[in-house]
Order: C-alpha cells, then structure tokens, then sequence
C-alpha cells in the first residue's frame, strides 16, 4: 500500500532526472513535495537547502529539541547515516521558486532591510545559504515569514540563537517585507 | 495512510498557530552592534556545528601534532559537540554540549570507551561539575544535580534550578562550571550580545554554595569566559575570556586573566583587551578614563582565536617542567579573514603570576594554507596517569596525549 502511495512521487522525481529519494526520505515527499519543492502552506521546501543545515536540524529533529511532532516520529532511532543520506538526496534537488507576484515595492522594502540588517554576511550574497544557515532565497514565503516570527519572539529550543539576537525589534511588518523579497528572489 | 496524511495535515497547522505578538522596537542585534560599515559586504559567519557523529576512522589524527615525546590518540568519539569534561570518583566521565542538547557519560573500560547519553532535550547543557559522585549539570535555564551519579545509572536528578536565579537571556549564557578549591561552584554570566552596556546580571563570574545559596558575584566586567582554573599552589583563579567581534582581524585580542582578588572589573564593555577602548559604546567624555581601574589580562590570546578551557597540570607523567603550568585550548576564529586558533598552547606563568610564556602544544588542526581546519580543541582534563584529554567540540571526539619521552613511531 505504501509503495501504491508513493509510485506516483518515485516516478515524478525520476521525470525530474533528480536522483532517487533513499527510503528514509520516502515519508518526508508526502508534506514536502515529491521533488522537495513544498506545493503545502507552511511547510517549507528542502531542495537546495545546503547539506550541513539540512543534517544538523533533521538531528535536532531527532533529538526531539525542534520541528513538529509527525517528523520527530519520522526521525526518532535514525542513525547519523540516515540523516547524512536524507540531506545529501535534499540538498542536491533543484530547486522550483513559487509563483511570481508582483509587489516591487515590498519587494523594495525588503531588499532595502536585508541590506541594512546585512542577512547576506551569513546567508551567502545570492541568499541560497552556506553551511548551517539556510537557503532563504525562493523558499515559501509564508513559511519564511512564521518562521522568523518564531525565531524572533521565542526561538524553541535548539534554535541557534544567533537569528533571535539578529531579528531582534524587527517589527511584523517588516518581516513581511522581507519574506517576500526573499521568496521572490531569483 | 490516511492516518499519516491527517496527522500531516494536523501538524502543519500546529506549526503555524503560533501568535504573532507585538514588538517594540529595539537595539541593533546582538551579534552585529558594532559591527563597522566596512564589514558591509564582509562574508564572515560563525564556524558551523557538526551534529553528526564522526567514526574515528575520519579523524585525521595523523595530523594532529604534539611536542617531541608525546603521543596523542584517539580516545573516545562519537560524541557530537562534545565541550568540558569531568571525571567523578569512579572513574566515570561527564562531557557537556551545546546545540544537541546532550551531557554524555563515558565508561572507561582500560582498552576501549563506551558512551551513552545521560540526559538530553536540554538548552545548550554545556555546564558540567562534578564533587565526588555529584554530579552538576547546568544549562542556560536549568540546574540539576545527579546524586551518586556512577552507581545510579537511572536515578532522577534533582531540579535546582530556582536557587540559581538565572536570567533570561541565552547569548553568551551556555556555561562553563567548576568547583573551587573551597569547594563552591563558580558560574559565569556572559554578556547578552557582542557589545552593549549589560544589566547588571551579566558580565560576570559568580560562585555559590553547591545548593545554590550564598551567590556571590567576584569578578566584573567579563564578556564570555568559557574556562578557568585555579593554580595548584597560589589558589588564584585564572580565566579565559573571548574578545568582541566586528571590530577588524587584528582585535582586540582573548584574554587570559587572573584573579587576585574578590571585586575586580575587567573592562567589558569599554575596555578590551591590553587597554582598547571601545568605540561603540564609550561616550565621548568617558573615553580617557575607560581603562581606568581595570584589571588588565596577564596574556593576550590571539584575535577572535575563541579561547577556552585552561587547565594547569600537575601530574607526574609529563616531564617536570610542566608541573603547575598551564594548557590552553583555543577552538579558533571566525569573526576574521584568516583563520587563527585552532590548537591547544602550554603556558608558563611566571613567579610572581604576572606573565605567561606560551608555545604551541598540540597543532595541526588549521590548514593556513587552504584557511580551513580540521577540528576544533576545547577543553582538557588530566587523568589520574598524568595524560592529558582534549575533547574536540567539532569532531565529537576526545584525545588523549601522554608521554614516554620516546620519539614517535613513524
Ligand atoms: C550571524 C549569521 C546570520 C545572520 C546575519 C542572519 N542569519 Fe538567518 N540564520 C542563521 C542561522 C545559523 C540560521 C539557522 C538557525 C537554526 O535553524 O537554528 C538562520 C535561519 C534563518 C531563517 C530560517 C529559514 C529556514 O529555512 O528555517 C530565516 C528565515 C532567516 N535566517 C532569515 C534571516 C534574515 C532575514 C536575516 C537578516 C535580517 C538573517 N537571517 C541574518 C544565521 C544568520
Ligand atoms: C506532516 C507533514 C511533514 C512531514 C511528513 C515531514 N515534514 Fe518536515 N516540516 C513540516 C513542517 C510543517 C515544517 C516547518 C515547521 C516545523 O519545523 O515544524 C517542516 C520543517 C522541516 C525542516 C526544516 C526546514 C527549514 O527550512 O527550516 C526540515 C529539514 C524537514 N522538515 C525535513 C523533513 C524530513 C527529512 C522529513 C521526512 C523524514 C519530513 N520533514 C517530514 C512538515 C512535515
């Protein structure tokens, strides 16, 4: 029955030409997108996401410090080999951006932030993440901007607490402004 | 299936509930204040963890170098982010940790290690003590204390958080814990942020009972100390402590201090390092006076070279011209172009306290060359043959260095 389930995504990914998901990232598809690119609101996509990020939190995840409980499930018992070959398959997927929308002056704003608040020292200058600091560019835009909410207002535990100190007295606002113009980056 | 997916929809909304509160606006990030428009363009970024394991297979030992006589090993491993190490009456080895939340126990069995984690889901438990077979364990807003803590494998600790009154912030506030020769718990309180004028809760090293009581505070002006120790024969408390960011590659330097007595200010926020005044938040008036009544560090550590635990030696294994002297572990920088750091020095205090001597001791783990490194060497602790253990927060590994005084083995 599972595999009935996940055919359709197997054989999506290989149209893709991406490289065969390991059966440890088979449930994963399911919220995240056959090809890592999230279609579901609030849940963020995986493709691209640099390897160390990726291996670091699906840790973290199994350690039960942060994510949600249906991936803590996933995650609990896997061993570090698992994990290293679930964020290798994600990291290396192309990524697809959301639609485009058309609000060049948010767009404005939140370029102008990101500039002044310097998020491309740690982000990379193309925002696609380096290391342990996430890919933001075309990531899902609700997504960016509840997370940095979060992260702003009380970081969970297991939060590096360097983008708690980095958004600190960012108002609402211009999180908004910033999440778009990083979902919108090409 | 159907299952899966109604709980997947479930969880998706439960990520997402969260309230989106009001905000005040506030001061520049803590990390950044003070970070000079010339860093605009700067693509310097903290060093990333490593929360895998890595099999000692993959540690490049080979290129770990120690001094003519010694020998290091690989020890133990497999233990992500492992920081300090203390060893309680049984034998019995306590690692603390940061970002996996984790204080492991490692049991020596003579020829090989085994690990297991002790407790975890904590909030960077990077503060372990131990005094006989209790057992500390503090993490940024908790205190537990382990009774017998070798022979009770299942026991529940003890919550003591309530005595401590830890403040609220968490940058800078993962601990490093040790018990002083009388025999209370010494506790530092970094500063919340790179630079800024902290509350008078932070900055500081404070000690208390072993149950909480009797908080005193005895130094000031600490930005981020992250070891110390007390010499074997003065009794004097020496400290490491981390220099600010952002204000270039060349410093202001880590600090190595000592503390002579109760009530000291070491300069944090205006002063740094051998007397650099700061120039983000030293009003225009105050900046003459400073430096004024700081206790200056007895060594300069190096620029951004995140100096940590510091352990004087006193056993007999090495030669005895390492009696009573110091190692020093420095995980090295990242808040500088070229990498520096990433070693541990031995350091010869002179007579009078007032200097140090240092040369490299263990090296290898920076390859200038490419601007990389290896591993990153943390703490140390002395075994009770005199060899000396290195945890490597990076590698998640401890090493052992002892001494025969043959050359090595090629
Ligand atoms: C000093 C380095 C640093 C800077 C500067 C920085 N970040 Fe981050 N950021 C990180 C790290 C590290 C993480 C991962 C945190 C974690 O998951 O524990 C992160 C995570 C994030 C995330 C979560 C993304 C995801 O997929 O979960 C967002 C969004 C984000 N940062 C946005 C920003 C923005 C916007 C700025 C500028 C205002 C910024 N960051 C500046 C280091 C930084
Ligand atoms: C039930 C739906 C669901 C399933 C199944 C699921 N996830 Fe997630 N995942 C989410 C949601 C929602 C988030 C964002 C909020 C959070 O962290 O809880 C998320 C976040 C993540 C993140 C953090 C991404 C970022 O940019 O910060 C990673 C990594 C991740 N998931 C990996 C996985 C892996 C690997 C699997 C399979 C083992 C998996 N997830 C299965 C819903 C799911």
């Amino acid at each position: 029955m599972l595999i009935a389930f996940f055919a359709p995504c197997l054989s999506f990914v290989a149209a893709a030409q991406t490289a065969t998901a390991p059966p440890e990232a088979q449930a994963c598809v399911t919220c995240h997108g056959p090809d890592g690119n999230s279609v579901t609101p609030n849940v963020p996509s995986l493709a691209g996401q640099p390897r160390v990020y990726l291996e670091n939190t699906l840790v973290l995840t199994r350690e039960g410090l942060r994510g949600n409980p249906v991936m803590q499930g996933l995650m609990k018992g896997k061993k570090d080999v698992q994990i290293v070959a679930i964020a290798k398959h994600f990291a290396a997927l192309p990524v697809r951006p959301p639609a485009p929308t058309a609000d060049k002056a948010l767009q404005k704003r939140g370029r102008d932030l990101a500039g002044k608040l310097r998020c491309a020292s740690c982000h990379d200058k193309t925002f696609r993440g380096r290391e342990q600091m996430p890919r933001l560019a075309e990531q899902r835009e609700e997504f960016l901007e509840a997370r940095m909410t979060v992260m702003r207002d009380k970081p969970p535990p297991g939060t590096d607490t360097i983008m708690n100190a980095t958004l600190h007295g960012v108002s609402n606002e211009d999180l908004k402004a910033l999440a778009h113009f990083l979902s919108q980056l090409r | 299936m159907n299952i899966k997916i109604a709980a997947s929809a479930a969880a998706c909304a439960l990520a997402f509930s969260s309230a989106v509160l009001a905000q005040a606006p506030a001061a520049p990030p803590a990390w950044k204040q003070g970070m000079g428009d010339k860093f605009k363009d700067s693509p310097l970024a903290p060093n990333a963890a490593k929360n895998t394991e890595t099999p000692a297979s993959e540690i490049p030992i080979d290129k770990f170098k120690v001094p003519k006589g010694f020998k290091i090993e690989v020890w133990a491993s497999g233990m992500p982010g492992a920081r300090a190490m203390v060893r309680g009456d049984k034998g019995k080895i306590y690692i603390g940790t940061r970002g996996i939340g984790r204080v492991y126990e490692v049991t020596d069995a003579g020829d090989k290690r085994t690990n297991r984690v002790l407790v975890d889901k904590l909030t960077q438990p990077s503060g372990v003590a131990i005094m006989g077979s209790t057992l500390y364990v503090m993490a940024i807003d908790k205190v537990l204390r382990y009774d017998d803590v070798e022979n009770k494998p299942d026991a529940m600790p003890e919550d003591i958080t309530a005595k401590f009154n830890l403040p609220p912030e968490q940058h800078h506030n993962w601990k490093y814990l040790a018990f002083g020769p009388d025999k209370k718990l010494y506790v530092p309180f970094g500063a919340p942020c790179n630079i800024c004028e902290p509350s008078e809760q932070y900055a500081q090293i404070r000690r208390y009972n072993p149950d909480g009581s009797g908080m005193e505070v005895i130094a000031k002006g600490v930005r981020n100390t992250q070891g110390f120790d007390w010499h074997p024969k003065t009794g004097e408390l020496w400290f490491t402590d981390h220099g600010r960011d952002w204000l270039g590659d060349d410093g202001p330097e880590d600090e190595l201090n000592r503390i002579t007595k109760t009530g000291l200010n070491f300069g944090y926020p205006y002063c740094h390092a051998a007397g650099v005044v700061d120039p983000d938040v030293t009003k225009a008036d105050k900046k003459a006076t400073a430096c004024k009544d700081v206790t200056k560090p007895v060594a300069l550590m190096g620029p951004h070279t995140a100096v940590m635990g510091v352990k004087f030696y006193t056993g007999d294994m090495f030669p005895a011209a390492y009696k009573n002297t110091m190692f020093i572990a420095r995980k090295g920088s990242w808040n500088r172009t070229q990498k520096l750091g990433y070693d541990v020095l031995h350091a010869v205090p002179s007579a009078d306290g007032k200097s140090v001597k240092m040369t490299p001791f263990l090296t290898g783990f920076l390859d200038a060359k490419e601007n990389k490194f290896l591993g990153r060497p943390a703490y140390l602790m002395q075994m009770p043959d005199g060899a000396l253990l290195v945890s490597d927060e990076q590698l998640g590994a401890i090493y052992r260095i002892s001494y025969s005084g043959a050359p090595a083995k090629k």
